[in-house]
Parts: C-alpha cells; sequence; structure tokens
C-alpha cells in the first residue's frame, strides 16, 4: 500500500478529515501570531538559516570539538554508522549495568532507528514518557505527527485505550482527567527507573552541551532521578556556539506550537554531579548517529535539508498532510520535511511521496531555517524519473507528453481533435478517464477553442480596432 | 577503521561549500514596557506573575493551602528572606524561612525519590528574559533540579532588576562552558497531546509563579 492508498482510506471518514485539517490548520494560525510579535523575524531566519549551512559545511571539525569538550566534561561519546550500530551501543550500556528499566522522552532519531522494538525483543522495559508518544506506543503505532505524535487520536480514543491500559472509568473522554492518570501512571516509572534516553535538539561544538526542549518536563524527569543518560544525536544537530542558540530558540517553539517559548530548555554539559551516596556514580553517554545523513549530505540538491530542526510548521501548513494524516507517508518523518528525507533512504520505497504535494510553496515559506522544501520535492520528481522509480503508466504517459510538448504543430492538432471528440462525451465518461484526479471533482466543461486560438481571435479584434 | 573515523571521513568527502554565518548589527531592544510583556509571554506559556517586595514575597505569592498547613516545601539556599504571614505570625522573618526550609528533604539517594509527595519548591533564578516569559536558573543540586520537576507547585523568583530583552542578550550573561545543567523555565509543565487541550501538570508543577523581587 503506498501513500495514496492510506490517504484514501483517511478521506473515507468526511468529518474526521475535516477535524484533523481544521486542529492542524489551528496550530498553524498560532505559529503565524507568534511570528507577528517578533520583529525582527525574517532576519531571524536567515540568520538560523546560515549558522545551519555554515555548520554543515564543517561537521568533521565541529563534531571533533564537540567530543572533545563533552569528553572534559565527563561524558562518554559513541558513534554509530547507523541504525543497527546505535541500538546496539544503547544496548550494551545497559546490559553491562544490568539495567533493565528504562525512560525515555521524545526522540525522532530513535524511532528512526526502531529502537524500542529493538530493546524490548530482549527484554528491556522501555517507556515512552511524553504523553502523546505514550499513547502511540500502547496503541502500538507510530507517532503521526514529529512534534504531536498523537494529534491524530479523538479523546474519546484515548479515553479507551485508557480504560484498558490503566483502569480508566468507562466513557472518560476528559482531556485534564486523562492526562492526571497518565501523570500518575508515568511518575511510578519514573521513580522506577534506571536509565533515562533522550534526543538532542541542539549539540553545541564549543562547550560540548547539548540542549532539550519539553513542555512536559519528561526529559529533565527521566535524567534527573536514574543514573545513566544515554542522549542520542544525529549528525546535523551541531551548531557552533552557545550564541548561536539563541536564534534558534527564539524560532522553535514559535514555529512548532505557536508559544513563545517551551516550558523547559535544559542544557547539559557532562554527567550530573555525584550526590547519592550509595547509589551508582551518575554517568552520561552520548550516541552520534549518522544513519544516511553523511549520504544525504553528499547530495548538493538535498543537503539543506539537514538544517531542519523538527519543528514541525511544515506539516501542520501542508495541504496534503493536513488532509491525509501522517501515516499515510509510511516513513518515520511525514509531511513535506520527510518526502524530501526519506527518498533519499529509499527511493524505491518512498518514490510516491515528492508527488503528494501541489507545489503551493507554504512549507518553505514557513520554514524557520528556509529549507527550499518544494524546490527539493520538485528536483526530487526529477530524480525519481530518471532512476526509472516512476510506475510504467506515469513513464509511459509523461514520455508521450514530453514528445508531444517538443512539437507545438502537432501538439495542436492533437489536442483540437481531443477536444472535438471529448466535448461529445459524457461528462461521467470523461471524469472516470481522468482519474484520480476526479475522484472527488468533476471536470470543468471543456472548452470550443483553445486558449492559444482564442488568444489568436483577440490580436485579430484588437487590430480591427474598435468597430 | 573505527565507526568515527569513518563517519569523519564520509563527512569530510562531500563537505557542502563554506558560506558567510551572517550575523544581524543589531538585536530588538527592550521593550517599553517588559515586564507586561513578560506577564503576557508568561501567561501564555501557563505561569503567573507577581511582583513584589524582597522581604515580603512569601505574602504575595499564592500557595496551594493555609500556609500553616504545608508540610512538604522545598526551597533552594539562594532563597532570601521573607516576613510571615500572619496568622504564622508568632514566628520571626528568618525563623519563618528556615521553618518552611525545615519541612524540606535531605540529599541522600533515598530522599531524591522521597521528594515525590512535595507540595511546593521554591527557587531563585538568575534573570528573567522579557520576549518569552523565562527564566535562567541553575539549580544548586541534582536534588533542587529534581524537586523543581517533582512538586506540585513551583514559585521561582528572580531580582527585578535583572531582565534582559531577549534570548540573544541571555546568552551574553550565560558561561556555558561552565554550566552543568542549567535551564530556562516558563510556565509549569504542560501538554496538548490529547486533542490539543491545554493542560496544565504533565508530569512536574501544575502552576508555575514567577516572582519579580524588588528591592
Amino acid at each position: 500500500m503506498g501513500h495514496v492508498d492510506r490517504a484514501r482510506e483517511f478521506v473515507r471518514d468526511e468529518s474526521r478529515t475535516k477535524w484533523h485539517d481544521e486542529s492542524l490548520w489551528f496550530v498553524r494560525a498560532k505559529r503565524d501570531d507568534a511570528a507577528d510579535t517578533v520583529p525582527d523575524w525574517e532576519a531571524l531566519r536567515d540568520e538560523a538559516a546560515t549558522i545551519k549551512r555554515d555548520a554543515l559545511s564543517r561537521l568533521p571539525d565541529l563534531w571533533r570539538q564537540f567530543e572533545t569538550a563533552a569528553t572534559e566534561a565527563g561524558a562518554v561519546v559513541h558513534w554509530a554508522r547507523d541504525a543497527e550500530e546505535h541500538n546496539q551501543i544503547v544496548l550494551d550500556l545497559l546490559e553491562e549495568r544490568g539495567f533493565r528499566r528504562v525512560v525515555k522522552s521524545k526522540s525522532m532519531l530513535t524511532e528512526e532507528c526502531g529502537l524500542n522494538p529493538f530493546l524490548e525483543a530482549r527484554g528491556i522495559e522501555i517507556i515512552d514518557t511524553d504523553l502523546g508518544e505514550r499513547i502511540v506506543q500502547l496503541r502500538n503505532e507510530p507517532p503521526s505527527h514529529i512534534v504531536m505524535p498523537a494529534i491524530h487520536l479523538k479523546r474519546s480514543e484515548v479515553g479507551k485505550l485508557f480504560e484498558k491500559e490503566m483502569g480508566a472509568p468507562v466513557g472518560l473522554d476528559d482531556p485534564d482527567a486523562l492526562t492526571a492518570l497518565a501523570r500518575k501512571d508515568l511518575r511510578k516509572r519514573f521513580i522506577a527507573a534506571e536509565a533515562g534516553i533522550t534526543g538532542v535538539n541542539f549539540a553545541v561544538a564549543e562547550t560540548g552541551s547539548f540542549v532539550v526542549v519539553t513542555n512536559e518536563g519528561n526529559a529533565d524527569l527521566g535524567t534527573a532521578l536514574p543514573s545513566l543518560h544515554i542522549a542520542c544525536v544525529g549528525l546535523e544537530k551541531i551548531i557552533p556556539a552557545p550564541s548561536d542558540l539563541a536564534p534558534f530558540l527564539r524560532l522553535l517553539a514559535r514555529s512548532a506550537t505557536g508559544q513563545p517559548i517551551s516550558a523547559y530548555t535544559s542544557h547539559f554539559r557532562g554527567p550530573r554531579e555525584a550526590e547519592d551516596i550509595g547509589s551508582p556514580a551518575p554517568a552520561m553517554h552520548i550516541v552520534i548517529v549518522d544513519n544516511g545523513r553523511s549520504d544525504l549530505l553528499a547530495q548538493p540538491s538535498f543537503r539543506d535539508a539537514l538544517a531542519c530542526i523538527r519543528c514541525g510548521a511544515c506539516l501542520n501548513t501542508c495541504p496534503v498532510y493536513r488532509r491525509s494524516g501522517g501515516h499515510s507517508y509510511g516513513t518515520t518523518i511525514p509531511g513535506p520535511i520527510g518526502s524530501v528525507l526519506e527518498p533519499s533512504r529509499d527511493p524505491k520505497a518512498h518514490a510516491e511521496l515528492p508527488h503528494a504535494c501541489t507545489l503551493c510553496g507554504s512549507c518553505t515559506n514557513v520554514c524557520p531555517v528556509r529549507v527550499p522544501l518544494h524546490h527539493q520535492l520538485l528536483t526530487w520528481r526529477a530524480h525519481l524519473a530518471e532512476g526509472g522509480h516512476h510506475p510504467t503508466r506515469r513513464r509511459v504517459a509523461f514520455g508521450l507528453a514530453g514528445r508531444l510538448f517538443a512539437h507545438p504543430r502537432a501538439y495542436e492538432i492533437l489536442t483540437k481533435a481531443g477536444r472535438r471528440v471529448a466535448r461529445r462525451l459524457p461528462t461521467a465518461w470523461l471524469d472516470r478517464l481522468t482519474s484520480p484526479w476526479t475522484e472527488a471533482r468533476t471536470l470543468p466543461p471543456i472548452p470550443a477553442r483553445s486558449f492559444r486560438e482564442q488568444m489568436r481571435a483577440r490580436a485579430r479584434q484588437a487590430t480591427k480596432g474598435p468597430r | 577503521m573505527s565507526a568515527r573515523d569513518q563517519i569523519l571521513a564520509a563527512l569530510t568527502r562531500h563537505p557542502a561549500p563554506p558560506v558567510e554565518p551572517a550575523r544581524p548589527e543589531s538585536r530588538p531592544e527592550m521593550p517599553a514596557n517588559p515586564w507586561s510583556v513578560l506577564e503576557e509571554r508568561l501567561a501564555q506559556n501557563g505561569g503567573r506573575l507577581v511582583h513584589s517586595h524582597s522581604g515580603a514575597w512569601i505574602d504575595s505569592v499564592k500557595w496551594p493551602c493555609e500556609f500553616a498547613e504545608l508540610t512538604h516545601v522545598y526551597v533552594a539556599k539562594n532563597v532570601p528572606e521573607s516576613s510571615p504571614t500572619p496568622p504564622a505570625s508568632q514566628l520571626s522573618p528568618t525563623a519563618h524561612l528556615s521553618t518552611l526550609t525545615s519541612r524540606g528533604v535531605g540529599a541522600t539517594a533515598k530522599a531524591m525519590r522521597d521528594l515525590e509527595p512535595l507540595e511546593v519548591t521554591v527557587l531563585y533564578a538568575d534573570f528573567a528574559v522579557a520576549e518569552n516569559g523565562a527564566v535562567w536558573h541553575v539549580p544548586a543540586s541534582a536534588l533542587e533540579r529534581t524537586a523543581a520537576l517533582l512538586a506540585e507547585h513551583l514559585i521561582v523568583l528572580v531580582p527585578a532588576s535583572s531582565l534582559v530583552a531577549t534570548l540573544h542578550h541571555a546568552y551574553e550573561r550565560i558561561a556555558l562552558a561552565e554550566t552543568r545543567f542549567g535551564w530556562f523555565l516558563s510556565g509549569p509543565s504542560k501538554t496538548a497531546d490529547i486533542e490539543q487541550s491545554l493542560v496544565l501538570g504533565a508530569h512536574g508543577p501544575r502552576t508555575m509563579q514567577l516572582v519579580a523581587l524588588e528591592s
């Protein structure tokens, strides 16, 4: 099943589609209001974009610098070429200490690496602690959004889930009450956890620090109690200096949810001080992960996507994402940015995604780090066509169209004949012929004359002058 | 070749072209009414601003119950003294704060987890940021960090004189290379993961009061 089929499933429920669309548009509107309060918003986007592009031009130096500084601070740095290495490093860290209970705060990287199923299969309990992440974890499904993982679910569905998992009373669907139940359940797990895993929003080369941003405080709670903190970070997350954090943190929450800043913006540098007598000394391990990022860096047309700070603004604004849902993409990261990133991993599997786009350009307009998303999506289409990743029907059709467009005279004769025939056919037939565009709409009436013919007629009239 | 060397080599093979990092010449200045801007932004994050005289902050904040009934409170060591609230007026000002502090918990491994029924945590932050309603706070210990997260209610005091306009100004004041752990706090712990409905108190404090202390 591809994106089109899964999206078709999603839109079958019209009221849900409308609800999903409106929920995300609400977040997009909040983003606009928040951006409007910042007088230097556009300059800030320029600044953030160039900081990231500068960092991408000297990744080896910055990561070496980070490694040295973080090691000095007492952290242990690991390098993972791919998802398997990453998962194995995390497993080894847990197993050598005999740890079995782990809490994790939202990290798209560990999603990408499939860390949860990997650890679960080896007898380790790993609990997602972000409420939305916890909900989708209990439902055994991936997040449908990179910032709001359970945006596809209604409160009644969460209620039913909690009825089964947390003993919620039948029919409970009040968000306050449901959150209170989850809080109680997760609090026990925070207290019992032996290790905490977090993602990283920004790694600072100069100081070996990294920043983790949450609204719930789950990354903080998950690292405050257990003795072991494992931070997993993708190669693209590095920025040169502490002062570079300012533009990104001014942009991030405003772009993501329209908040002035998230509730918790935590700066870690090395393990926390040894304070607890009789418990294991606190340790911090940082796993730096490539998993396809260096390949993406080698592709000039797409490397800018590595500047992405995962705010989700492009998802919230995308007319296709809003109306097809995150799961329809079948990828770790959905929406415009996912459609750019995922084909570089597996062009064959994700060849459809760059076509799930109207090229409206809204994603590019809201992106806080100016990733030229819709341009990249268009470029992907060309790459995928050249790579032979288009379905036969499209390849043949585009081949014919290409030849036709190269011969204006033939084009005119053929379209003229086509119009003549089409005007005589019943609309229902035509709609069926031009599917899938006409699955949910009907074609406009076929005009008697082409645009060019109409323009020629106007020109003739103009030279004749007014009568 | 190790994973590290392989990754570094791969990154060296295809670097992005160098760019000149852009540094805007000017940053937004302090707004004319910085505290009301801060108050509005903090409210957006679910927090509440209180103005108080340094010696009377205990009177100015909202306590979750009668002050005398509080049993589990964590007060950071650097929190300034405050005069007591009647009816606890039998206590001298300093005694009052120390009573509050003595209800806190010690820094042992067990205590970290025993912080759990904590009702209120009171912290003292370095400075506040007008543009987003955040304060910069460096916990004195892991225990203090945990206390800030496990309490039902959070109170953060900050000197009113130490207000900066934006995060750019904030980072000029932060020595990150010497900071093992520090955070910007703004509002209580919150989530909107169920149908975009804002719920305060996702994991940590359900309320957050920021007290601007006038000396």
